[in-house]
């Protein structure tokens, strides 16, 4: 286990509801910087919302506890303060923004950043680069966000902004098992070029153990009805390839492990 | 399938369509003048400002023009419409001293006995004046107030809440007829409920309009204080005659805080009826106005209940269905004003024409700038039921506030053939087969009634619907 | 009409502009409006520019009566497509007079229901038509340009063609445009109106199109004036069988923009579709009526409305979808979404569906208010605030009307209004 003195990212006891519905049970879970941690867990287990929860959705109400990132107890700022702060969580359906050029919005997100603003000229470069390395058709950048984008044009769209952002940590939400061949490859190329650019953190949401092929991971984090059940190194993802989830539902719900 | 047009066969509506005479009865002269508005007056031994009140807005009707937007009314001569009917007997609190016909006509309209199954206290108007009002004594002992509009007006403690609220939501100078209201209006209730009280069973009012060629001006005013909770019946029928009729009442409604008012009205207008109502609500903070509507005969029809929102956190939620058949226009819909933060309003109508007739939806949603943090959300739906039919639906929004969230979504179509060969494929008639389509298209507001008036609702699309398939 | 003619040095109040054909009530002032010509514009006819592109020089007819000709000749046509009768008809009344029907059993129209009747049974396809801002305003536009631009593409044939307006302070500039898309033929039409200067001016088009049968009508319209300016757009679209139209409107610019566009879909599988981008900021006012009647059978209409609202500024839309008696198998579709970004902001709507025939559908749906809370949290996760989303919207209508000009010199113009709202605006988005 690697522990470090200051985790990058740290969730101490984090309990969070919508409409008073418990989601989510006093989660610890920490993510060291330069690190590659994974959680995962049957559908429903309340992966995404730990995403979103992280991330400041305001849907979630945060009853409980504590998520502290870069040094600073971030439980309280609006969503983006925590993207400013370098934390990026890249969504399983982007929403639709008709009206709004992709290009006009990654120029907003990135306006006011220090060391990522860029001037028009500097910035359709960087784009199209960026654009380029995922083989993304640069007509896109002139249509508006999302309308009309097929799965695997969103997913790019996503991967885009992980590399123009540059965050810290990363939490790439991959739950969506209708993922087809193209767009893990696209998360994939993603994430290795978000490695190799950057010394960020990355979480990635999954049940789905292909991506994490190629992938050095550190930590694999297990979730069943809200609560981290085990946590393990990457010796754990082929194990849960064979054995699925059922035994640590099963020992979530009371009933001894047989394996 | 083969696509049928309909031939639609007159509808049996004797169920209404009964009428006595009027032997004993007192009808002032056709028309109107100053001297009609101080005969009125003075029969009803009122306060001078009332009278007042009645010429003021008698010079107003004369000064105003009618509608140029809705269903024509050339057809209603005011010269022809007698303004006063007053029946042979004065108001009555126990059904046995009511002259046996009008007795007959509410026993056939089944009063009585919705009386005593099931209701706190009724008042029925006939004509022009009340003929019968009462109330459980455990509402009484509630403080609950329940009498004629009339009767209120001549006990100091009443005339003085009635003076303030009197047509202060519905001033004559809104439009034309509701300044006629306030010049000839007769009859009509007046509800009072205490702050804090709540009563289990509805408040019910029947209006039978009996008089041929004459118009009927009841005045319901209604206080539900802070805190209370009161649901509120208004029934309304009239049998047919071949000259136009007019009704043209108005209902004010008052709100308070935290209270809650259900306001329910199946109007059953024979179809020689120009129904030109006007009701209004003013809801204060987390106060809430639903109102149920239904809205069946008339040869014309002009309604559309308003909620003023003026409390923050203010609710008011219309559900409504019109249902215009042969010789019918008839435009009805909803008014909203969000006036005061957070306030919602949910407005939900169904719209069925059949026959050549023809039913317009009509709305509008208006945001003031003290409206922030409001929703409203408007959803209409229209069926035609044949090509010879009509049915249009103009709904205004005038949004002048920000973070306010206003949705609005309408349809209109006809009954799918795929729908209706499902349900023959089953065994069911056409004719059976249309008519539980439509029943259920009205379903969102049958099921807002008590079940009684579900019935009757369901009863009287029945009654339309019947002879619908040729 | 006299005060309106031909003389446009004297002030002149229009009435009745851009009215709704089924009007409500009155103290909502939706109805219709009103517009003020300043005094002292003086007609400017080499502000307006016909440029067909290279290859499509032939379209500019001399013919000036081709369009009233072709209306004249499809009327022929259509006139036996009348209805037999209708509740509350011509023959109704008769009956009423001689005492043969109960007056209760014959329904009280409106006056629009009772004009409907007669579009429906009496009146000529030429009587018919119309334009969306009315006649008084059609009328003080014509009278304003030159004789009008004959456009006339011939069967089989496709053509492009801009036409600008440039318009200057104290001159009234309005492109008069008559548009005959011969069968089969297509037309790619752009029409740039600007106006540069700090004192009042008039641009405006008046157009009137005829789509033949089977033809494809394309029709791009760019507003994008200073604020000192008066833009008026009008238009009358008549389509016939099988022809499909679609039009643009972006109305970014004028310190008061009227845009009016009333379509006759008279052939079967006659279709249009009209896309409307708006931005309104300051103080400024944008006037809108749509009014698409469905007469042919197995017609389609959409229109789809996109704005922002800023500042102090008001907005008007009126959308007429109107499924007349006969139109079988029609389909019309209405869509606004309005985003208000101040609280000063007022905004009008009114999607309103007309439907005398059951073997139809019409829906309509309007979203008004503020950035919706999924998008909201998704550019909040992208380091937006709430004000900065908001600030996104209104730079994203100006890039976004940047991004898809259809030349150059009106990119140029969106450009010239952007920097004003966004400095850099230019360096940005060039």
């Amino acid at each position: 286990m690697t522990v470090q003195a200051t985790p990058l990212l740290s969730l101490a006891g984090v309990t969070a509801s919508v409409d008073e519905k418990a989601i989510l049970h006093g989660i610890d879970l920490e993510v060291a910087a330069g690190e590659t941690h994974v959680l995962m867990g049957p559908n429903g287990a309340g992966k995404s919302t730990m995403g979103h929860v992280i991330m400041g959705d305001p849907v979630y109400t945060l009853d409980a506890g504590a998520i502290t990132f870069d040094g600073e107890d971030i439980s309280e700022l609006s969503c983006d303060k925590r993207s400013r702060a370098g934390l990026f969580l890249s969504f399983q359906a982007p929403v639709e923004i008709s009206g709004v050029p992709l290009s006009s919005f990654l120029r907003a997100s990135i306006a006011g950043r220090p060391g990522l603003e860029m001037k028009g000229r500097e910035f359709r470069r960087r784009v199209k680069e960026l654009a380029a390395e995922l083989d993304m058709d640069v007509s896109y950048l002139n249509r508006e966000l999302g309308v009309g984008f097929s799965g695997g044009e969103k997913k790019k769209v996503e991967m885009l902004q992980l590399l123009l952002l540059q965050p810290k940590l990363a939490i790439l939400d991959e739950t969506d098992s209708g993922l087809d061949v193209d767009a893990l490859s696209v998360v994939s190329r993603g994430m290795d070029a978000y490695r190799r650019t950057t010394d960020g953190s990355l979480l990635i949401i999954t049940h789905n153990t292909r991506i994490l092929e190629h992938l050095h991971v550190d930590r694999v984090h297990v979730m069943v009805g809200g609560r981290i059940v085990r946590e393990g190194d990457a010796e754990l993802i082929p194990w849960i390839d064979e054995h699925g989830f059922e035994s640590f539902e099963r020992e979530a719900a009371g009933v001894p492990m047989e394996a | 399938m083969a696509k049928k047009r309909s031939e639609v066969a007159d509808i049996d509506r004797s169920l209404y369509d009964f009428t006595y005479g009027e032997e004993g009865f007192e009808r002032l002269d056709a028309g109107l003048t100053p001297d009609i508005v101080r005969e009125i007056s003075e029969r009803k031994e009122e306060p001078a400002w009332m009278l007042d009140f009645r010429l003021k807005s008698l010079e107003i009707y004369l000064k105003k023009s009618g509608p140029t937007w809705g269903p024509d009314i050339s057809g209603l001569d005011m010269d022809n419409i007698v303004t006063y009917v007053k029946p042979n007997t004065d108001q009555r609190s126990d059904w046995e001293s009511v002259p046996d016909d009008i007795k007959d006509t509410f026993e056939r309209l089944g009063i009585p006995e919705a009386e005593r199954s099931y209701l706190a206290g009724v008042g029925a108007q006939y004509d022009s004046e009340l003929v019968y009002h009462n109330m459980q004594d455990t509402a009484a002992k509630m403080g609950i107030v329940y009498s004629g509009i009339e009767e209120a007006l001549h006990e100091p403690k009443w005339e003085a809440l009635i003076r303030e609220r009197f047509m202060t939501l519905i001033p004559p100078t809104d439009h034309k007829f509701a300044a006629l209201h306030g010049a000839v209006w007769s009859g009509g209730s007046f509800v009072y409920v205490p702050a804090g009280t709540k009563l289990d069973f509805p408040l019910q009012s029947y209006f039978r309009l009996n008089a041929k060629g004459a118009g009927q001006f009841e005045h319901t005013l209604i206080i539900v204080e802070d805190d209370a909770d009161l649901h509120f019946i208004e029934g309304c029928s009239a049998p047919k005659y071949n000259v136009a009729n007019l009704h043209a009442g108005a209902v004010e409604l008052f709100v308070g805080r935290r209270a809650h008012l259900r306001y329910s009205t199946i109007e059953n207008w024979s179809k020689n009826m120009y129904n030109l109502n006007t009701k209004r609500a003013r809801v204060e903070e987390a106060g809430e106005i639903e109102w149920i509507s239904g809205s069946f005969g008339s040869h014309v029809g002009y309604l559309y209940p308003m909620s003023i929102l003026a409390g923050r956190r203010a609710k008011s939620s219309f559900t409504g269905i019109t249902f215009a058949g042969a010789g019918q226009n008839l435009d009805t819909g909803c008014k909203v004003v969000l006036a005061a933060p957070e306030t919602t309003a949910t407005v939900e109508t169904k719209g069925i024409s059949k026959g050549g007739g023809i039913q317009t939806f009509r709305s509008s949603i208006v945001a003031t700038p003290e409206a922030t943090g409001s929703a409203a959300t408007v959803s209409c739906s229209s069926l035609m039921l044949d090509a010879d039919s009509r049915s249009d639906t103009i709904p205004a929004m005038d949004i002048r506030a920000k973070n306010v969230d206003i949705g609005h979504e309408a349809t209109i179509g006809r009954i799918g053939d795929d729908k209706i060969f499902y349900l023959m494929s089953r065994g069911i008639s056409e004719e059976e087969a249309r008519t539980m389509i439509v029943n259920g298209f009205a379903s969102p507001v049958s099921k807002e009634l008590p079940l009684e008036y579900a019935v009757e609702m369901n009863n009287l699309i029945k009654l339309e619907m019947e002879g619908a398939v040729g | 009409m006299d005060r309106t003619s031909g003389n446009a040095s004297g002030a002149v109040a229009l009435t009745g502009v851009n009215a709704m054909p089924a009007p409500t009530w009155s103290w909502l002032k939706m109805n219709d409006t009103a517009v003020e010509i300043p005094a002292g514009l003086t007609p400017a006819p080499a502000a307006v520019s016909v440029e067909p592109a290279p290859g499509s020089a032939d379209v500019v007819s001399a013919n000036a009566d081709a369009f009233d000709d072709a209306l004249v000749a499809a009327g022929k046509r259509f006139a036996s497509r009348a209805r037999a009768s209708a509740p509350g008809d011509a023959r109704d009344h008769v009956a009423l007079a001689a005492g043969e029907v109960d007056p209760m059993d014959v329904p009280a129209l409106s006056r629009y229901q009772q004009g409907a009747v007669r579009v429906e049974e009496e009146l000529s396809v030429e009587e018919a038509f119309e334009t969306g801002m009315g006649a008084e305003a059609y009328g003080y536009l014509r009278s304003i340009g030159e004789r009008p631009c004959v456009l006339e593409v011939p069967s089989g044939a496709s053509a492009q063609v801009r036409v600008r307006v440039s318009g200057t302070p104290g001159t009234a500039s309005v492109a008069s445009v008559d548009v005959i898309a011969r069968r089969d033929s297509s037309l790619e039409l752009t029409v740039a109106l600007n106006g540069t200067g700090s004192e009042p001016g008039l641009i405006g088009a008046a157009m009137r199109v005829f789509a033949a049968a089977g033809s494809r009508v394309s029709i791009t319209t760019v507003q994008t004036a200073d604020d000192a300016f008066i833009s008026l757009d009008d238009a009358g679209i008549f389509v016939d069988e099988g022809a499909h139209v679609e039009v643009s409107h972006t109305v970014l610019g004028a310190g008061r923009s009227y845009t009016g566009l009333a379509a006759d879909l008279r052939g079967d599988a006659a279709r249009i579709d009209v896309d409307t981008s708006y931005l309104g900021a300051r103080e400024q006012v944008r006037d809108f009526n749509y009014q698409i009647r469905h007469l042919g059978r197995r017609t389609t209409s959409s229109m789809d409305a996109n704005g922002v609202l800023a500042g102090a500024s008001k907005k008007v839309l009126r959308g007429t979808i109107d499924l007349m008696h006969g139109c079988t198998g029609s389909e019309g579709a209405e869509r606004e979404t309005v985003l208000l970004a101040d609280e000063r902001v007022d905004n009008k709507t009114v999607p309103v569906i007309l439907c005398d025939e059951d073997d139809v559908a019409g829906n309509h749906g309007a979203t008004i208010g503020h950035v919706r809370p999924e998008q909201l949290f998704y550019l909040g996760c992208r380091g937006l605030s709430p004000e900065a989303a908001e600030a996104l919207f209104i730079s994203a209508k100006l890039e976004d009307a940047a991004l898809n000009a259809p030349d150059d010199e009106v990119r140029a113009n969106v450009i010239r209004l952007g920097e004003t709202v966004i400095p850099g605006f230019g360096e940005e988005i060039a």
